[in-house]
C-alpha cells in the first residue's frame, strides 16, 4: 500500500479539545463559555453556609406552627407551607441516624481504610447532615452514637460543607 | 407576568455580588477532555494543509479521488491506492448563512457555511467558510478560490484555509 503506515506513537499527530471554559481558553484559544457552573446557596443556603464559615455553628430554621427545626434550613416548612423567618443555632452534637462503610473512593478504585459516611440528626432537629465520621474504630461505629463536628480552622473555611472535617465520636 | 404581579419573587443577584463574593457559591468546571489522534490518511491531510496544499487519495477500482484523504475507500471497501494532490480551487456545493455563532450569540456580520467540491475530487466536499462575498451573492455552483493564512501561522488544521472567496 502507499499509504505509509504509522508505526510510531510519536508520530501519531492527535487532536486536543475538551468542554472546560478554562481549559478550552489555554488550549483551542477560544474564550467562548465551557461547561463551567456557579450555584449560589439561596436564601438559606447563604446563612447555613456564611455561619458555618464565619462561626463555626450549625443553623437551623424555625417554624413556629408545626414546632420543627429544619437542619440544613429552609425558607418554606415543608408541611405547612408557611414562610420561616426565624434562624436558629443547632448544637454541633448530634447522633449517628444512619451510617455505611464506603471500600472504594469515587472513581471506584479500592481503599485500604473505609469511609464512614453518616446521617447525623440533631436533637430536637427535623433532617440532619450526611456527612464523614472520623476517629474512630470501624467496628465501633453503631447507629445512636454520640458525635460532634470538628470544623476546619477560621482561616481555611471557605463557606462548604467541607468546612466541616468530620464528626468524632463524643 | 400577570397584572396583578408587578415584581417577581426571589433574591436578584448581579454579576458583581459573585466577582466581590458577596454570596457564596460553588463551581463547576468539568474536565472533559479529549484527544483524537488523526491516522494515517487525515493526518498527511493535515500536514500538506500546513504546506499550503490540499492531497486526496485515489480508489483505482470505483476511480474516486477521496477529500479528505482517507486510507480506506468506503464503497469498495479496500485500502487506497495513491496520493493525488489537487488544485485550491472548487465549486460550492451547498451553503448557509448564519446570523449566530456556536454558541448561539447573534452576530451582526454573518457567516456563510459552505460544502465545497474541491476541483478533482469525487467526494462531496469539505465543509468551509466563504467570505469576501455578499451573502445575497452566494450560489450554488459558484466558483470558488482558497484563501491560506500566512505559512507561520498555519498549524497543520483545515483552519489553515482562512475562508474561500469567489473568482
Amino acid at each position: 500500500m502507499p499509504v505509509d503506515k504509522i508505526t510510531l506513537v510519536t508520530q501519531a499527530k492527535p487532536y486536543y479539545g475538551g468542554l472546560s471554559s478554562k481549559y478550552g481558553e489555554a488550549l483551542l484559544k477560544t474564550p467562548e463559555p465551557g461547561l463551567y457552573g456557579q450555584y449560589t446557596y439561596g436564601i438559606a443556603g447563604e446563612k447555613f453556609f456564611r455561619n458555618i464559615k464565619d462561626n463555626a455553628k450549625i443553623t437551623g430554621a424555625k417554624c413556629q406552627r408545626c414546632n420543627l427545626i429544619y437542619v440544613p434550613p429552609r425558607i418554606y416548612c415543608e408541611r405547612c407551607f408557611d414562610a420561616l423567618e426565624e434562624w436558629c443555632e443547632v448544637e454541633n452534637k448530634g447522633e449517628i441516624y444512619t451510617y455505611t462503610l464506603s471500600w472504594v473512593d469515587l472513581d471506584g478504585a479500592r481503599l485500604k481504610e473505609p469511609v464512614i459516611i453518616a446521617l447525623v440528626k440533631f436533637d430536637g432537629v427535623y433532617g440532619g447532615l450526611v456527612h464523614r465520621v472520623s476517629e474512630v474504630d470501624v467496628e465501633k461505629v453503631s447507629i445512636g452514637m454520640k458525635v460532634a463536628a470538628v470544623f476546619k480552622r477560621k482561616e481555611q473555611r471557605e463557606g462548604s460543607i467541607l468546612d466541616i472535617r468530620y464528626f468524632k465520636p463524643v | 407576568m400577570s397584572k396583578e404581579t408587578k415584581e417577581l419573587p426571589g433574591t436578584a443577584l448581579s454579576e458583581k455580588d459573585i466577582s466581590q463574593k458577596k454570596v457564596l457559591y460553588t463551581e463547576w468546571d468539568p474536565k472533559l477532555m479529549w484527544a483524537w489522534d488523526t491516522g494515517v490518511g487525515y493526518g498527511r491531510y493535515f500536514a500538506e494543509l500546513k504546506k499550503g496544499k490540499i492531497i486526496g487519495t485515489r480508489c483505482n477500482k470505483c476511480h474516486r479521488v477521496l477529500l479528505p484523504a482517507r486510507a480506506f475507500c468506503e464503497w469498495c471497501f479496500r485500502p487506497v491506492d495513491e496520493w493525488v494532490y489537487l488544485k485550491d480551487t472548487g465549486v460550492v456545493n451547498t451553503f448557509s448563512i448564519a446570523y449566530t455563532d456556536w454558541v448561539a450569540r447573534r452576530i451582526k456580520v454573518p457567516q456563510i457555511p459552505a460544502l465545497i467540491e474541491v476541483d478533482g475530487s469525487d467526494g462531496v466536499g469539505i465543509m468551509h467558510l466563504l467570505s469576501e462575498v455578499d451573502p445575497e451573492n452566494v450560489k450554488i455552483g459558484m466558483k470558488v478560490k482558497a484563501v491560506w493564512k500566512p505559512v507561520k501561522e498555519r498549524e497543520g488544521a483545515i483552519t489553515d484555509i482562512k475562508y474561500w472567496k469567489p473568482i
